[in-house]
Order: C-alpha cells, then structure tokens, then sequence
C-alpha cells in the first residue's frame, strides 16, 4: 500500500533532488498528522512504518523540516492539552491513576513517533539547534499536563498526602507513587526537584518537628531512641521503594536533624534514662542505639562523649576520695579494675570499638587515678596482695590476665617511681618470707614491666631474684660443710644474702643477737667470706624470721614463727620468768619502735600472748613488766606470730617514703638536665623546663619550681651557666 | 522459507528479497522500524516494502549487509561499487541509516 508518487527520478549528478510539487509537503505532512492522530489514538496498527518515514524523510530532505517540526509540535501540545484536560476531571483518588495511565500511553506514542522521524533527529534537530524528539515530548508534556495550573498543585498535594497517610501508618498504593515519581524524574531533574523534592522535604520536617516535640514530652530516653531509630528506617525503606535514591540522603538529614540534632542535649541529660543511667545500669542495646542514632549528626558523638568522660571523672573522682574505700587498698584497686572492665566492655558491645570513645576512657581514668596521691602505694599492694594468696588456685591464664589489667592501670599512673619503690618494699617482704604463691607469676609480672618502662626499672628487682637464687646455692654448701662437722645442737641458720643496693634500704639497725644464734652466724659469716673475697657482711635484724619450739606448763609444745628481735625478747625468757620493759631493752638493744611492736604481738594479742604483760593495757609503757605465759595455748601445733606481711603504711611511714623518692628524683632530674644541655649547648628556661618534663614522663611528673632549684644548683657546681645578655639563657660548659 | 528470522525486502518493482533479521538489522532505520514497540505492520508481516529503492540498488543493499557480517567477523574482503549505481546507493543509505 504505497501512497507514493511515483516520481521518474531524473538523477543529475552532483545535484540534489529538486521538489516538484509544492503541495507535496502538505500532502506529506498531513499523511504524517494522521499517522500521529492514529497512534495517539491506539491505531497505530494499521500504519506502515518504512511510509512513514519514507515521508519524514522526504519532508527533511526537501527541506521542510522545519514544517515537519512544527506541525510535530502542535499535534503534539494539542493531544497533551486534551489528556490534561481529561486528567483535571477525574475524581479525587483517581487523579494519579490517571495522570500515570496517560503518562504511559505518552511514553508509548512517543516512542513510536521518534521512531518514524529517526530522520529529522538525526540531521534537522542538530543542524538547526532543535530539541530533539523524546527530549521535546517530554518538554510539552512536563509543560501542558504536569505544569498545567490546575493539575500541577492538585499533584503535589495528593502525593504529600500520600506520604503523610503512610506515615500515620495508612497503606499507600505504592507502585503508583512509584510511577509517578518516576515521571517526574524521567521529565528531567529539576522537575522532579522543584516540583517534588523540596515540598516534600518541608513537610516532612515540619512533620516530625511535631512528632518529636510530642514523643520527647512523653517517653523516655531509651523509647524515644527507639521511635527515631524506626522513623530513620521508615524514611529509608520508603525511599527505597518509591523515591529517587538520591533523595535518602536528603530525606534522612531531615529526619536527623529534627528529630535528633534539635533534642540532643535534652536527650542526654534526661534524668532517670538518659545517657547516665544508661551507663550506669549497662543498657547495651540502649547505648549502640544511641551511638548510631547520634553518629548520623555531625556534633551528636561529641556531645556524647563529653557526658561520658563527665560523669566518668566524677564517679571515678568519688572512688578515689572516698574515705571508705580507702581503709581497703585491695578492694580500691580492685574497685578501679572493675569500673575500667565495665566501660570496656561498653565501648565493645555498644560503641563499636570507636577509638575516641577508648582515648577518652584513657584520659578519664589516667585523670582521677593521679587524684589520689596514694594510688600507686595501692595498686602495688593489690599485686602484693595477689602474689601471695590472691593467685592460688587460679589457672594460668587468667593469672595473666589479671597482671595485664593491673598493667593497665599501672600505666596511667604518673608516678611511676613511687609505684617503683613501694613494689620493691613489697617484693623485698615477699621473698624473705618466702609467701609468694607462684615465682612464674612473680616473673612474669616483672617481665611485663620491663617491656612497660625499660630495663632500669626492672634491673633491681631482677637482681633480688638473682640474690635469693644465689643465697639458695649458698645454703646448700654451707649445710654441707656442717653436715661434715658435727654440730648436732646448734640452731638450723638459713640465710640470705642481699645485694645492698638492689633491696630496698632500711635503717640497718643491729641488736644483740642470743650467744647460740652468734656463734652459728659467724660460722657462716667465715664461710661465706671464704668463698667471697672483698665483701662485708651486715646482719639485718630487721628483716628475719626465726621459729621456736616452746614448751609450756602442761607440757604442750608448739613451735612459734616470730620475727629475730621477737627472738631474742623471748630466749631472754630461757633464763628469767619476769623481765621488765627495761630489762629487755637493755638485753638486746633493739630499737625502741620495733622492740614495741614486737613486744605488743607478743603479749597482747589474743590467742598468741606467749607473754603476759602487766598491767594487761593494750600499748607498750616504759613501765611495764613481762611475765612468761605457762597458761599459753592454742588450737594449732605452729602458732605464728610475726607480723610482717605488707600494710599500708603509716602517715609518718608515708612521709618517709615520699621523701626518699623525691630525693631520688633530683639527681634524675639533673642528669636529664644536664643531657639535654650537652645536646643543645644553649637553651632557654622554658624550653629546658618542657624538655626535662618530656624526658621524665615516663617515671613522674617533674615539678617546674624543682627543675627550676636543680638548675641553680647546677650552675652553682658549674656544669652551666647563665648568659651574660640574657638572663634566661643557660649555656653548657664541658 | 519464511522463519521468524528472516526479513523481506521488497523493492519498488517488487522484486523480493530474502535475508537474515541479523542482516537486516545492520541498517539502523531497518533495525529500529523492526523493534519498535508500536504495532507497525512490518513488525507483525516480517516484510518491508522500499518503493524508493530500485532492485539492483536493494541488491547491492542485501549484499553490503553480508558483507558488514563478515567483515566485523574478521574476515576482511573488499566490497565493490560500480561508479554508477553510487548517487543511488548513497540515498539509499541514508535512507536506511546505514
């Protein structure tokens, strides 16, 4: 069916074909608005494309494309005005159904008239600047139906509808929205944008302002974390199924923003469900949800944070001041141990591991464990108090496990010289009574310290083991050696041999040592010297341990473990029955504290009062008068009485102690002073103040003012002097 | 034999001609009018009438499809073009957007 002319084609060459009949372009065109009428109208059936766009290209080819295009234009608008027209009288809920049936028929139609005018687009529409043809239909339907007045604001208004009414939990018909905003997008970004997007935006914060307002009136923290959390999830799923995907993140800044960023602050503090309490009482869910809930708000975390590290600070400040906890140093560390494992184990199970969140703790803890100056002296007597009965019977692991978590403590701490000598006190008590539960933990602890602070720190301490080992091997040749002699009565000697400057120093008080005990100790003192040459021995009185075996009036024997001044106090007792205070002091000349303690163990304590004191009051006078107790007796065949496992000290004790570590920070300071110095030949007050601190830091916190002193000090021995110019500039003098 | 594979061509004397869809399709403007979505007669027939093509024109047409096969195989041959039947062939490309 060819509704050609059948044209005799003349070819000249080189030569276009000229146009013979000038109504042939009408007749072309109007044969083409047919066609467009029959496929507006579904009839596109009976039409021949290869005739339609034979005329296309006939038209274009002669020039006539700009009729062509025109008349495309305007059958075009005519047949969208009447699909608006048609879109505007439908009733309510059909509207979108409508305006979506109309759009596909559009889409079809148009694909089918792009198809036969494939000619023009391809060489009309670029030659002349012309939109092309799917470009254009959807240009004139965005214009004539979507922008149409009427239409335009009745869409807009039924589509946010739509969303408020799924939002109030009603079921929306969603593959329509889906279609409809699809539209939109397909008729370019900006349509879908301005026409869609950004009402729908505004509605939507205006209205979860009025949800948020509602629900933070009404619920409490954790709830409310809950609805937010659902609504987040809404709007995304919602996106999902019928929304341009670049609007999520649109949409869900919106939703963060009213529903979270505004009521931040009311939402951490709320009393009895906020962030507090949610640490308090360990809500893990409670907590991940706030944390991913407040990471979406750029300050959220912050905010978080800063609460935490709060209230952090404050309870650990509390444990640390309180005076309570204070009479228990094994429970105060072991107090601490567990605060740091429960907020451990938050950061883990709820905040993911963020690594703010961890410095934080750090910084919270390393802040109030350096409140209390007594810190270090605790936590060394919570190992003390581990190492000899804690660790029994606890498998190997978990023994390490515990020294690591002291580890940890141990490394907030900023004194670390004082933790260095009251551990050496400790340890020292520790191998002379032989209490410690495991040498392998002992060690190991050590080990770990090492690899902490260096092998300085540790060089002393490794050096009592190496004594202890030594005095073992000793021992044994000078139990041999006895054994060839005969000595069958006198005492059993065990002795250790220290390294003066390893152990920790005590005033190296003597006393008068019993005649059977002397005459064994020079025996060792000759053998020991006869092996090492160059050497001195001292006795430490202060330090052993001695065990007797009494008998009392009925005839019970038992065997006291008591400490050698407590030793001589009693085998005076051998001799005499009655001794007064007096007596005994100037027996054996033991110091008058010690000789008091031990006077006070021995006869005033209940049960083990092997001595009677008279009158029967609790402290020691000058006054008093000891009596033997033939009346003794106990339970257990070994009594001990001895006290000499590891307290916390005594306010002058305390004294003493910190006073022997500042002393033995100057030097430290001075020589990092001076090594500075060296390096630097000049240097400047402040500088030289900020370096020693730096150098110092891993040990302990150097006061300025004493920097300041040992400077002066320095300049007076000439290891420095000040510049003549300026008076804050020291130079190094070799 | 008509298949569902093949097309006819069928030239302004009527002269048919029958090749592969595969062929076919080289032409863009064949390749379009036979996918489009619109219930077009020559989608339905398998057949497009040329009245603008004459009949050794349409042949050289179909044997440039083949060749185009061929060629984008691997097969490199050359494809020959008497002098005179070129003004035709060049319409007739353009009109099959070929």
């Amino acid at each position: 069916m060819s509704l050609s002319k059948k044209k005799t084609f003349k070819i000249e060459p080189f030569k276009h074909k000229v146009e013979i009949d000038p109504r042939y372009a009408e007749r072309t065109w109007s044969i083409l608005e047919d066609a467009i009428h029959e496929i507006y109208n579904h009839n596109a059936s009976g039409l021949s494309f290869e005739e339609l766009y034979r005329n296309a290209y006939n038209m274009v080819l002669h020039k006539y494309g700009d009729k062509l295009y025109a008349g495309l234009v305007k059958t075009m608008t005519q047949h969208l005005k009447d699909m608006a027209k048609s879109v505007e009288g439908s009733q309510g809920g059909l509207f979108l159904e409508e305006l979506n049936r109309y759009w596909g028929e559009h889409n079809k139609a148009l694909q089918m008239i792009r198809d036969i005018l494939m000619y023009m687009d391809r060489t009309y529409v670029p030659n002349y600047n012309k939109t092309p043809v799917h470009e254009l239909g959807l240009n004139l339907w965005r214009d004539n139906v979507v922008r149409a007045p009427k239409i335009k604001s009745r869409l807009l208004d039924t589509l946010l509808e739509l969303v408020h009414s799924e939002r109030t939990g009603e079921v929306i018909n969603r593959g329509l929205m889906r279609n409809v905003t699809k539209m939109l997008m397909d008729l370019g970004p900006t349509v879908y944008h301005e026409d869609f997007e950004k009402p729908f935006l505004t509605a939507a914060s205006g209205f979860y302002r009025l949800e948020s307002q509602e629900f933070i009136e009404f619920c409490d923290c954790g709830d409310y974390l809950k609805k937010a959390e659902k609504r987040l999830n809404e709007e995304i799923e919602r996106v999902s199924h019928y929304l341009d995907s670049k609007s999520e993140a649109k949409i869900t800044t919106v939703v963060e923003k009213e529903m979270i960023a505004a009521h931040m602050n009311r939402l951490v503090e709320m009393e009895n469900s906020g962030l507090v309490s949610m640490l308090t009482d360990d809500r893990y869910e409670d907590l991940g949800r706030m944390y991913s809930l407040f990471k979406r708000v750029s300050t959220g975390l912050v905010l978080v944070r800063d609460v935490m590290t709060a209230h952090l600070r404050d309870t650990g400040k509390q444990l640390v001041t309180d005076p309570e906890r204070l009479k228990d140093p094994v429970e105060f560390v072991q107090r601490l141990l567990d605060e740091k494992d429960k907020y451990d184990k938050i950061i883990t199970s709820s905040f993911y591991n963020d690594k703010t969140f961890q410095n934080a703790l750090n910084s919270s803890f390393e802040y109030f464990i350096n409140l209390n100056a007594r810190s270090p002296e605790f936590i060394s007597l919570f190992v003390d108090d581990k190492l000899r009965k804690g660790l029994k019977g606890v498998s190997e692991e978990d023994a390490e496990s515990i020294l690591d978590k002291v580890m940890m403590l141990f490394r907030y701490l900023q004194e670390k010289d004082v933790f260095e000598k009251y551990y050496k006190q400790h340890l020292a008590k520790r191998l002379l009574s032989g209490k410690s539960v495991s040498d392998d933990a002992e060690r190991s602890l050590i080990v770990k310290l090492k690899t902490e602070c260096g092998y300085q720190f540790t060089s002393k301490l490794e050096s009592m083991f190496l004594d202890m080992k030594t005095s073992k091997d000793t021992m044994q040749g000078f139990n041999s050696l006895l054994a060839s002699s005969d000595n069958s009565d006198s005492p059993t000697l065990s002795v250790q041999v220290l390294t003066t400057g390893s152990w920790p120093t005590q005033s190296g008080a003597s006393c008068n040592l019993p005649t059977e005990i002397l005459t064994i100790c020079d025996k060792f003192k000759t053998y020991y010297l006869s092996t090492h040459t160059g050497r001195r021995l001292t006795w430490q009185t202060n330090m052993g341990t001695a065990d007797l075996k009494a008998t009392f009036s009925k005839g019970q024997r038992h065997e006291l473990n008591v400490s050698t001044y407590q030793m001589c106090i009693l085998l005076l007792f051998n001799s005499l029955d009655r001794m007064t205070y007096k007596e005994i002091e100037l027996a054996t000349d033991v110091p008058t504290l010690d000789l008091k303690r031990s006077l006070q163990s021995l006869a005033c304590v209940k049960g083990k009062n092997v001595l009677r004191k008279e009158p029967m009051s609790k402290d020691i006078s000058e006054d008093d008068v000891f009596v033997f107790n033939d009346k003794f007796s106990s339970k257990f065949y070994k009594v001990k009485i001895s006290t000499v496992a590891a307290q916390k000290e005594s306010e002058p004790e305390k004294q003493e102690t910190r006073q022997k570590v500042e002393e033995d920070r100057k030097p430290q300071i001075e020589a990092a002073i001076v090594r500075i110095m060296k390096s630097r030949r000049f240097l400047d007050h402040n500088n030289i103040v900020s370096e020693v601190t730096k150098q110092l830091q891993a040990r302990f916190l150097p006061n300025p003012s004493v920097i300041k002193k040992r400077i002066e000090s320095l300049i007076e021995r000439e290891f420095l002097e000040r510049d003549k110019v300026d008076r804050k500039l020291y130079r190094y003098l070799a | 034999m008509r298949k569902e594979d093949t097309i006819t061509l069928v030239s302004a004397e009527g002269f048919e001609f029958v090749i592969d869809r595969k062929a076919a399709v080289v032409s863009n403007t064949l390749k379009s009018m036979l996918s489009s979505s619109g219930g077009f007669k020559e989608t339905e027939v398998g057949e497009v009438k040329l009245p603008e093509i004459s009949t050794p024109v349409l042949e050289k047409v179909c044997e440039f499809f083949y060749w185009s096969l061929q060629f984008s195989n691997g097969i490199e041959t050359e494809f020959d073009i008497e002098p005179e039947m070129t003004p035709d062939l060049i319409m007739a490309a353009n009109f099959l957007h070929t």
